[in-house]
């Protein structure tokens, strides 16, 4: 059997992240229909604890890669010790989540092995042994089928929330290999000076029950108060995607999305928001949601229970117009 | 200090796509193209790097005549002069043969410095800056927020965004590449005596063969990924579009999110 599919695990404060429980979901399917074995491989520097853990609840064989100077994230020492890897183990297939850390290291990872890597996918077929890879394009409006060119190892990030995760706790007793890397001198050049947490947020979207969000089509801070108008006039939480926080229409902790809060709601009103997919999953899995947006081709309404393809500035009045009728 | 930007032209973010019969690419007959909006956010930190700092920046673009759009902005809001990779040997390419290309237009150069982009908004490759990087053989930082240079010891201290509300900052000896993401600075405007000086300023064309670039080492043949075809997204519900007047969808709407949904 030529190569395995490997899962690169992401961890943070001794935790696999999901997106890579997600990666495990797919491997899993992929190993069932290509006959291909599925590992899943960590690099850092003692974790074993985190290792055994993700085995005995995975039943997957755990390959720790380990190096003092992995202890903190680097793009230069990861890429130093997957290529390693990548080059003894020769894998069919790496799987990893499309995260930040992804983006910074896996292009470098891809180069160094003269690959190509296919990022930020959300599905994926496989048709006589070979896989397609569906990714999102031109602002999500457009999908596109890709495959890579030439010979393992392929490798492929996947969209957060794209695919099941694999969660059953088998309980197995564990099964990790320990291997410790060697780094060569003057690889690492790029130096970690301090990982700062943001202020607690004084802004908890996640227990409301109704949010009302505006993006780029309010325009401006002096039109954004329509959104705190609607957002008034129903009782709900104000939310805004990047382009408003971005512009300080609005502090940052209204932020919804992968660089702000993950939210659920009952009921989130999605206006004058295209739907870029650094937002949608931050609120994609809320109860109901309604788009107002004047592109009727915007991909908010993709995951839209109630679209309305018109103009913010005209129909958010109605809505509060409305609203105070019921409420007054 | 000496910086390239690399500015990539794409459709505007409204834009409706029409498909070629074989689903293979977008029509472009109908569509009005823009510069790509993170790659301006790493035009803006160029220029005030260089107001601060001194030195030059030049503005690098990739594609056919159209591309010189990008290009003459860039000059109009501040760029010292212009590179732009012209040829369809350079053409649909993916991230590995266009970092590739430009990796090459900066060999006989002496950057400092290479800013672009965090991803494009129409293939969202998210890489081409971190590939560049590895040509290169420099250091690189991705998603950066902000950026502050020593000039004593020749390194850039920069604040980089993680997931959910961590930061952290790193620092790089240059030459480096840094991918930019928005949230620091406002995009400049070109001002009416920006867009008058911009015509004085050099504006270079290089093709493949300036480079010394065979047909088949740039471009979509040197691609690692194959491009099949392009499709509609399928949809994850059943949306309910309301129409009618503004005032006739608010009261529709309401009335289905109270009596239907009980939400409200």
């Amino acid at each position: 059997m030529a190569g395995r599919i490997v899962v690169l695990g992401e961890h943070r404060d001794g935790r696999l992240k999901k997106i890579s429980w997600e990666a495990v979901g797919l491997g899993r399917r992929l190993s069932a229909e290509l006959g291909k074995d599925l590992r899943l491989a960590l690099v850092g520097s003692e974790i074993t604890d985190l290792a055994q853990e993700v085995s005995r609840r995975s039943g997957l064989e755990v390959v720790v890669l380990a190096n003092d100077h992995c202890r903190r994230y680097t793009p230069e020492a990861w890429c130093e010790v997957l290529a390693e890897f990548a080059r003894r183990d020769n894998p069919y297939l790496f799987l990893l989540g499309h995260t930040y850390q992804t983006m910074d290291f896996a292009p470098k990872l891809a180069t160094l092995l003269d690959r190509g890597l296919i990022p930020n996918c959300v599905d994926c077929r496989c048709t006589g042994g070979q896989l397609l890879w569906v990714r999102q394009v031109f602002n999500g409006k457009l999908n596109l089928e890709v495959s890579p060119k030439g010979e393992p190892p392929y490798l492929v990030s996947l969209q957060q929330g794209a695919f099941p995760a694999s969660e059953e706790d088998l309980s197995v007793s564990p099964r990790v290999e320990h291997r410790q890397v060697g780094m060569a001198e003057g690889v690492l050049r790029r130096k970690l000076l301090e990982v700062m947490e943001a202020v607690q947020t004084r802004v908890d979207l996640s227990q409301a029950e109704i949010i009302v969000a505006g993006g780029r089509g309010l325009g401006s801070k002096e039109k954004f108060q329509l959104i705190l108008d609607l957002a008034s006039a129903l009782g709900a939480g104000v939310a805004a995607s990047r382009p408003v926080t971005d512009g300080g229409w609005l502090p940052k902790e209204h932020q919804i999305g992968s660089s702000g809060q993950t939210v659920t709601p009952r009921l989130y009103i999605a206006c004058g928001i295209s739907g870029a997919i650094q937002h949608l999953v931050g609120m994609s899995n809320s109860g109901c949601i309604v788009a107002i947006n004047k592109d009727p081709y915007a991909p908010i309404f993709q995951v839209a229970d109630y679209g309305i393809v018109g103009d913010v500035f005209e129909v958010v009045p109605k809505l509060i117009e409305i609203a105070r009728e019921m409420r007054p | 200090m000496r910086i390239l930007t690399c500015l990539k032209q794409v459709p505007e973010r409204d834009s409706r796509y029409k498909l070629s019969p074989d689903g293979s690419r977008v029509l472009e007959e109908d569509l009005v193209f823009e510069t790509n909006e993170s790659d301006l956010h790493a035009l803006e930190e160029a220029l005030r790097l260089k107001e601060k700092f001194g030195g030059e920046v030049a503005a690098l673009s990739l594609g056919p005549d159209r591309v010189s759009k990008v290009l003459r902005n860039a000059l109009a809001m501040g760029a010292d002069r212009a590179i732009h990779l012209k040829g369809a040997e350079f053409e649909r390419g993916d991230a590995w043969s266009t970092a590739r290309a430009i990796a090459a237009a900066t060999a006989t150069e002496d950057f400092d410095l290479v800013l672009t982009g965090v991803q494009s908004e129409d293939m969202a490759f998210a890489q081409t800056g971190a590939v560049l990087s590895q040509f290169l053989a420099w250091p690189c930082a991705t998603i950066v927020l902000e950026i502050a240079f020593e000039a004593d010891t020749r390194k850039v201290q920069v604040k980089r965004e993680l997931e959910s509300n961590v930061f952290e900052r790193v620092e790089l000896p240059l030459p480096a590449v840094l991918t930019i993401q928005s949230g620091s600075h406002p995009i400049r405007y070109a001002t009416l005596r920006g867009i008058m000086q911009a015509k004085k300023k050099e504006y270079r064309v290089v093709t493949a063969a300036d480079l010394g670039l065979s047909a088949g080492t740039v471009g979509e043949m040197a691609a690692k990924v194959k491009h099949h075809r392009l499709l509609a997204p399928e949809r994850k519900k059943q949306t309910v579009m309301i129409e009618g007047g503004a005032e006739e969808a608010a009261r529709t709407l309401m009335d289905k999110l109270v009596n239907e949904i009980g939400v409200l």
